[in-house]
């Protein structure tokens, strides 16, 4: 493998930043500031920006990234409806105070953690368990971080929290290479870098400094261990032999005991120390002094927290407008330049003053401006660049938000109506869980997600889709369906339960001739009505 | 053509590939002009391109890992070398198991490469590596040797699949699922595990195909209305995806082997193996890019002679039987077959009579299009122990397949604004099995 090379000073720039003085004053609301600096951006380079998108467009938009899942025709009716000044904040605030906003966010961060190694494995234990305890408490994100460095096996607060790192445990380089990517927008594993150094921030001394902090660490009969010494070798790419030191990705040493090879004989008794453990099936303690505590502690510390900070903002921007402040997020280093650095480095303040607050930041965001503009570009010429944020991105949906937006979609929408906010959720939870299945069948996007034919096929010839969504049944949408009198009724229901928006006029004279060419059959054509609005890019995408 | 008109100079040698390698396109593309290289044949499409669309990619998988010592790479006499003989093969000097007679025969169309050392003798980390010629890094999820087969050699448009795969044996299959890593769901798979022909590909019974196809018009209409104003490339891959449908659904009777002659399915034989390489042959005739047909069962850690003495000649059978078909077709110029597993067999013979996984020193195998027939790469020593002469890992052997079908080997795909080239850099492909 090789390593780029470096020049420490720069780093350092990414750590600390701009000058606080020269950023917008704390004291404004998070999607103000966004909005400050956004628009500023799109004026400064003479673009013009989308309109915002309506009502209809917005709630669906929102309920899908906050909580998984479109919103139901009777939500969309009601808050396109409200005649309310503040009614985005209302809505906001709403779904972020329900149950499917854990779920869903738990979901995402798991996803995110464990890119897809966990299988989404729920239950007692399991990381997403531990997650989902830590949205709804709102745990703060350094917290969280620390849970997951440095979990805690007694402590039942905690459960699941060590499933981040243990299954890690057989490759240190790996565990590395992802806690940098994942914690702090670093990615230091050169070997696809070009021939040219693309990246000059990063040293071998740096990846095998950061190695240090968890070389120590190991699995111990399934609990965790920590050794009290041990030393990262490594050969430069000039075929020296060096010691690592431990140091964190700013360059920061920290001054470690034990920073050498054991001898034999300490070796053997600190092997059979743990053996003891390993035999009482307990949970070693942790040695005096721990690299991976240190790392914590330094990875906060006011002077390199930075990374920390900006690297979850990063995170959030992105997966909110389907593309970050720095791309790829992994790559946040000198040569990569923020599209907006002052707003990335407000946001990164903004979170560290406020406990690192997720929610505060997700709120800014998803009430923003930028976040609510259209994604149609009506006007003249190509739309500008996606980095200026001028038009909304359209972004395929993950597995659970199509999962879950299908069986919505197809649910008899009268048994939406007039219920109690807690029944609705109820109620909701119970499709979602009936949805896991399905959502196992699509692939989690990348960056340059492409869709395939098979899920193509399996929409347009599976048995189990027909079953699944276009089936008969007292709670489903075709028994509402079928007691509509005129065609008109029809498309309408259709295209509100499942596009969350009015049929257009257009579409009504399309589906009325469809639908009068088949009037010996108007079960099966109702079905093929669904079945092409269920298929429309419209429903693939949040838009 | 018939082989007798072949007169052996090397004048008309050249001559005779030159016209098959025409015929060949041709043939392939009226045999069923599935592709619509057919098409834009007859317009302007430049020889250079159909050259590289004209290209094709069996793969035998021999899962679980088969042993050289009994197919490739023979230590007759050595305390490693077992019961079996080695035989000369129709290429001077080259001798390989007595277990291939059949592949010796032809071994004027393959090229062996004796000097594997892949470093992982770890069924799943061993299946990943020769699958996609490197280990995944943490960020960077790589497609597989099919999947970019599938974009290089496939069409955007194409009517028939672009990576299909067979794994019928249960043995190994999760160690090495078909994976198209960051081209994501576009060039997945269509995996064949327990049925001859893919699912999904037949209307169901509740629907009349013209109804079928009209609410298929009404979705493209409101995909229609939603691109308006939008661009994403993931956009353009849904609505592509979708108007691919029809024409899968119509490549289904290629699954068919019952559509073969009766004389042709007698020469491949009865097996699953026999039937599924078969199909393959069909697929590619076709103008499906890249097929994968999984044999399994090679994990011999007892017993491993009775093992090959059972499996090799199947192996050997099949695999000559296609070299035979591709050629009497006019495909063999431009399919290239690659035999190749996880990892090979320790010499060392164990005391359930078994070899164990070995990564060290073990062969593979390459027929056909831009491979340089009879030529050997590499050697091991004595014992088959250790490569001694041109040691070479998964990459090289990747740069190699991609040489030998057109494929610039250093390529780059892009993951947004990062360059990924498609073997790491400075990855030499083995010019000496090259035609």
């Amino acid at each position: 493998m090789r390593w780029c090379i470096c020049i420490p000073s720069i780093a350092l720039m990414f750590a600390i930043g701009a000058q606080a003085d020269e950023l917008q004053p704390a004291g404004i609301p998070v999607e103000k500031t966004i909005d400050h600096y956004v628009d500023s951006a799109i004026k400064a380079n003479g673009i013009s920006s989308a309109p915002m998108a309506d009502d209809a467009t917005f709630i669906r938009r929102v309920t899908l990234d906050l909580c998984g899942r479109i919103p139901t025709a009777a939500e969309t009716r009601e808050y396109v409806e409200s005649k309310t000044l503040d009614k985005r904040e209302k809505l906001v605030d709403r779904l972020m105070q329900s149950s499917g906003f854990v779920r869903y966010q738990a979901s995402e961060f798991d996803a995110m953690l464990m890119q897809g190694a966990s299988n989404g494995r729920r239950g007692g234990g399991s990381l997403r368990d531990y997650l989902e305890r830590s949205i709804a408490s709102n745990r703060p994100w350094n917290e969280v971080f620390k849970d997951l460095i440095l979990p805690d096996d007694n402590d039942a607060a905690k459960k699941g929290a060590g499933e981040f790192l243990k299954p890690r445990l057989t490759d240190v380089d790996k565990l590395t290479t992802e806690v940098s990517i994942l914690f702090f927008g670093v990615n230091m594993s050169c070997a696809r870098c070009h021939d040219h150094p693309l990246v000059a921030d990063w040293k071998q001394d740096h990846f095998f400094g950061m190695k240090s902090f968890f070389n120590r660490t190991f699995d111990n009969g399934g609990f965790l261990a920590e050794r009290e010494f041990g030393l990262v070798k490594f050969q430069t790419t000039k075929g020296q032999n060096k010691d690592a030191q431990m140091m964190f990705l700013t360059g920061k040493v920290v001054s470690a005991p034990g920073m050498k090879e054991p001898t034999k004989d300490e070796e053997k008794k600190e092997k059979e120390r743990f053996e003891e453990f390993k035999k009482k099936k307990a949970v070693p303690p942790p040695p005096k002094f721990s690299a991976r505590s240190a790392f914590v502690e330094t990875a906060l510390q006011p002077e390199q927290r930075g990374y920390f900070s900006k690297a979850i903002v990063n995170r959030l921007w992105n997966r909110f407008f389907g593309l970050g402040l720095v791309n790829p997020v992994d790559q946040m280093h000198s040569e990569n330049a923020p599209s907006h650095p002052e707003l990335l480095e407000w946001l990164a303040r903004d979170l560290v003053d406020h406990r690192y607050d997720l929610k505060r930041t997700i709120r800014g965001v998803v009430l923003s401006h930028a976040y609510g503009r259209s994604s149609r570009w009506d006007s003249n010429g190509e739309p500008p660049a996606a980095k200026w944020f001028a038009v909304a991105r359209v972004r395929p949906l993950t597995p659970l938000q199509l999962a879950n937006s299908l069986r919505i979609a197809t649910s008899d929408p009268q048994t939406f109506e007039n219920t109690k906010p807690a029944d609705l959720e109820k109620k909701i939870e119970q499709i979602e869980s009936s949805a896991r299945g399905l959502a196992n069948m699509f692939e989690y996007p990348n960056d340059d997600f492409q869709i395939g034919a098979g899920e193509a096929l399996l929409f347009s010839n599976s048995d189990r889709m027909q079953k699944d969504l276009l089936a008969d049944g007292g709670d489903r949408l075709f028994s509402n369906l079928k007691k509509l009198k005129t065609n008109d009724q029809v498309v309408e229901l259709t295209v509100s339960s499942i596009l969350c928006r009015p049929a257009t006029s257009y579409e009504k004279q399309m589906f009325n001739d469809f639908l009068a060419k088949r009037i010996d059959r108007p079960a099966d054509a109702q079905r093929q009505l669904v079945w092409a609005f269920l298929t429309t890019s419209e429903f693939r995408f949040n838009h | 053509m018939s082989r007798s008109s072949f007169c052996g100079s090397a004048a008309h040698a050249l001559d005779r590939r030159g016209f098959l390698g025409l015929a060949g396109a041709g043939a392939a593309a009226i045999a069923a002009d599935m592709t619509g290289v057919g098409r834009s044949l007859s317009s302007s499409t430049l020889a250079s391109e159909l050259k590289q669309q004209g290209k094709r990619c069996i793969m035998l998988w021999l899962a679980g890992g088969a042993s050289q010592l009994e197919t490739w790479d023979p230590k007759p006499g050595a305390v490693t070398g077992g019961p079996f003989r080695a035989i000369p093969t129709c290429v001077p000097g080259a001798h390989i198991s007595e277990l291939m007679p059949k592949m010796a025969s032809r071994m004027n169309t393959t090229c062996i490469i004796r000097s594997l050392n892949t470093k992982n003798g770890d069924h799943g980390s061993g299946a990943q590596i020769m699958m996609k010629g490197r280990r995944d890094e943490a960020s960077v999820k790589y497609p597989d040797l099919g999947a970019v087969l599938g974009k290089e050699l496939g069409r955007a448009d194409s009517k028939v699949p672009d990576y299909v795969w067979f794994y019928s044996q249960t043995e190994g299959r999760g160690f090495a699922p078909g994976a198209s890593g960051f081209l994501g769901a576009r060039y997945a798979p269509m995996e064949l595990t327990t049925n001859m022909a893919p699912e999904n590909l037949r209307r169901l019974d509740g629907i009349t195909d013209l109804d079928h196809k009209e609410r298929s018009d009404l979705r493209d209409l409101l995909s229609k209305q939603f691109e308006r104003g939008r661009t994403s490339s993931t956009l353009g891959s849904h609505n592509e995806a979708y108007q691919r449908v029809r024409g899968l659904m119509a490549s289904e009777k290629l699954f068919d082997i019952t559509q073969e002659a009766q004389k042709t399915r007698d020469s491949y034989g009865p097996t699953q193996f026999a039937e599924q390489v078969l199909v393959a042959r069909r697929l590619v005739e076709a103008g499906v890019p890249f097929v994968r047909v999984a044999r399994a069962w090679w994990d011999s850690h007892g017993q491993n002679f009775e093992t090959h003495q059972e499996m090799v000649p199947e192996l050997d059978h099949v695999m000559a039987t296609l070299i035979d078909d591709l050629k009497d077709r006019g495909l063999l110029e431009s399919t290239l077959i690659i035999t190749l597993a996880e990892f090979g067999r320790t010499p060392s013979i164990n005391p359930s009579l078994g070899r164990d996984h070995f990564a060290s020193a073990w062969s593979c195998s390459l027929s056909g299009c831009g491979i340089k027939g009879g030529a050997i790469y590499g050697k091991t020593d004595a014992t088959g122990n250790r490569v001694v002469e041109g040691e070479v890992g998964a990459a090289q052997v990747f740069a190699t397949i991609y040489r030998a079908l057109g494929i610039n080997h250093q390529k780059n795909y892009y993951l947004g604004s990062r360059p990924v080239p498609l073997t790491d850099p400075n990855t030499k492909p083995i010019k000496e099995v090259l035609a």
